[in-house]
């Protein structure tokens, strides 16, 4: 039996695919679970000119960079054909399978530290998709706080509060002013 | 299906996430397609290998029971896979690249879309080609001088096609590429009759060689200088079709030059024809030496002067009391798969001398393995004092 692998993209033109790798599995809340096509995993940023990124999930945030396969990965697809045998002796099958390069993977973006957690209770509601990592098992005790109103809220995203005192968080936390030094 | 079909919106692909600019940001979500795909695959290759596949030179070859191979024009690869408990987002190129994007406004994002989370891919390993099942094909239906006299091609005849294999039957069944193929095929002394590839006889390979040497002798050639066009012509009027008549001088001779227009010469090889002289010889089981060396001296073409060394991966030699007997062992007849190979040796014998073993075994081939490496890992080597001879014998 042999299956031909071909690359109808033309020499040369094959075009290219990205991967994204991260440690851990994303998972999307449960409503969610059998209609995720179109859902937001998350943002993709490059702060700098650096090949840094950093890979926002849910209430997670995840550094890391691009890196260059040592080797290339092509992508193939498999391919079921009909044919039809001229001569059939005894049980010929009329089915042919073949594999398509289809794309070329040469880059991809690599997430390897553990997720930076940036808690913010009210937001974790809005959000889909949590990023449970399998190396962690306790929660990130940093906090990331919006500078405008000394919230909790999501670095990057405008706060929600208008009002500092209608923060709960920040009221909750008034209460321990410890936390709110670190 | 067409999966890069862009979504509504403003669709950036794989580009957009390998082109990202710094001090930018895109979204990152799943394609409207985004599934399964079973029919999607990753497969790690080496730079140098894209070419073959780009000009549809690699195939995957096995049977549905076996191991999958990927095949070159040249090598031989397992195919294995490497799973991974990382979450690996594939993302296709989009279609229809950035004019849409450039007019995004700001709360807009470029959105790249992942169309299936990969659990692995897979790796290619350089093997050994598998070819101990051609032999074992071909052995099916030999040719021999019943066939060869037969001259009636009837439809009855036609239909059993048993053991009969064109190229493309061998390709289809055996795990190896077309180049080693035809190594293969030759190390077997295998030709192509009728479009069939087929191994001769021993009767049949012994009644040729008998024939040219005995033309040899009946018209006084020279056996360094054997005119191609005389023996093909003689061995014709014998009743052997030409084709056949040429693989027998490939087989036990070696052209001297090309001709230039002339017909070509042959010169026979000693090692090849004194060989296949003892293979008969011993055909009836072991012998003792001299009269073994009488008989096998005596069937010599004039010219030729072969010693016994000449035989080594051919014959073993074995002591009972003061005498030394003889009996056919050939490297031809054993497997090529080290661990298989090793086990017959050992089989025949638990210990062996380096001057004795190293025939039969230096043809072994392992991709990434030399051949101390494959002594260190099949053999137990011991050295009863020093300076005596190391002897080999099973781990």
């Amino acid at each position: 039996m042999q299956i031909q692998v071909k690359c109808s993209c033309g020499e040369g033109n094959c075009p290219e695919w990205a991967i994204v790798e991260l440690q851990g599995v994303v998972e999307a809340q449960p409503s969610f679970v059998d209609r995720i096509q179109n859902l937001q995993i998350g943002v993709l940023c490059r702060p700098s000119s650096q090949e840094n990124y950093t890979f926002t999930v849910g209430y997670h945030e995840l550094t890391g960079s691009k890196v260059t396969l040592k080797k290339p990965i092509l992508v193939l697809k498999k391919i079921k054909l009909q044919d039809k045998e001229e001569e059939s002796e005894g049980d010929v099958s009329s089915t042919r399978v073949e594999l398509d390069v289809i794309g070329v993977i040469r880059h991809k973006i690599l997430f390897k530290t553990r997720p930076k957690a940036l808690i913010s209770s009210k937001d974790t509601s809005d959000h889909i998709c949590k990023v449970l990592s399998m190396l962690i098992s306790t929660i990130c005790q940093r906090k990331s706080y919006c500078t405008k109103f000394r919230c909790a809220t999501l670095i990057g995203s405008s706060c929600v509060n208008d009002k500092p005192d209608g923060c709960e968080l920040y009221e909750d936390l008034k209460a321990r002013p410890d936390d709110l030094k670190r | 299906m067409d999966i890069i079909h862009p979504q509504a919106g403003c669709s950036g692909g794989a580009e957009a996430v390998l082109g990202l600019q710094s001090n930018s940001s895109i979204s990152i979500a799943y394609h409207p397609l985004f599934g399964p795909h079973d029919d999607l695959m990753l497969l790690e290759l080496d730079e140098k290998l894209l070419p073959e596949i780009l000009h549809q030179r690699v195939t995957l070859r096995g049977q549905p029971d076996e191991d999958a191979v990927l095949c070159t024009s040249s090598k031989t690869y397992a195919v294995k896979f490497v799973g991974t408990s990382n979450s690996v987002f594939l993302i296709p190129p989009s279609d229809k690249v950035s004019e849409l994007c450039d007019k995004k406004n700001d709360d807009s994002m470029v959105v790249a879309s992942v169309i299936k989370v990969a659990p692995g891919c897979m790796e290619l390993v350089e093997v050994a080609p598998k070819l101990d099942k051609l032999k074992l094909l071909l052995s099916q239906n030999p040719y021999s001088f019943s066939e060869a006299s037969e001259m009636d091609f009837s439809e009855e005849r036609n239909k059993t096609k048993i053991g009969l294999y064109r190229w493309y039957d061998l390709v289809e069944r055996l795990q190896a590429s077309d180049e080693e193929l035809k190594l293969g095929l030759q190390s077997l002394s295998a030709v192509e009759i009728d479009g069939y590839w087929r191994i001769l006889d021993d009767k049949y390979m012994n009644g040729i060689l008998n024939m040219l040497l005995h033309n040899v002798i009946l018209n006084d050639w020279s056996i360094n200088a054997l005119n191609e066009d005389d023996v093909l012509g003689t061995l014709e009027t014998d009743g052997f079709p030409r084709n056949i008549a040429k693989h027998c001088l490939q087989v036990y001779c070696s052209k001297v030059d090309e001709g230039d227009g002339v017909s070509c010469k042959w010169k026979l090889e000693e090692r090849r024809v004194c060989g296949h002289l003892a293979r008969e010889i011993l055909k009836e089981g072991k012998m003792k030496m001299e009269i073994f060396m009488e008989k096998w001296t005596r069937k010599f073409p004039d010219g030729m002067h072969a010693s016994f060394d000449i035989l080594e991966g051919e014959v073993l030699t074995e002591k009972l009391g003061v005498e030394t007997w003889v009996y056919s062992f050939s490297l031809s007849s054993l497997p090529s798969t080290p661990a298989e190979r090793f086990a017959i040796l050992f089989r025949e014998r638990p210990k062996w001398e380096w001057k004795d073993l190293q025939p039969y075994v230096r043809d072994l081939r392992v991709p990434g393995l030399s051949s101390e490496g494959l002594l260190l890992k099949y053999t137990r080597r011991t050295q009863p004092t020093m300076g005596a001879e190391p002897v080999f014998s099973a781990r």
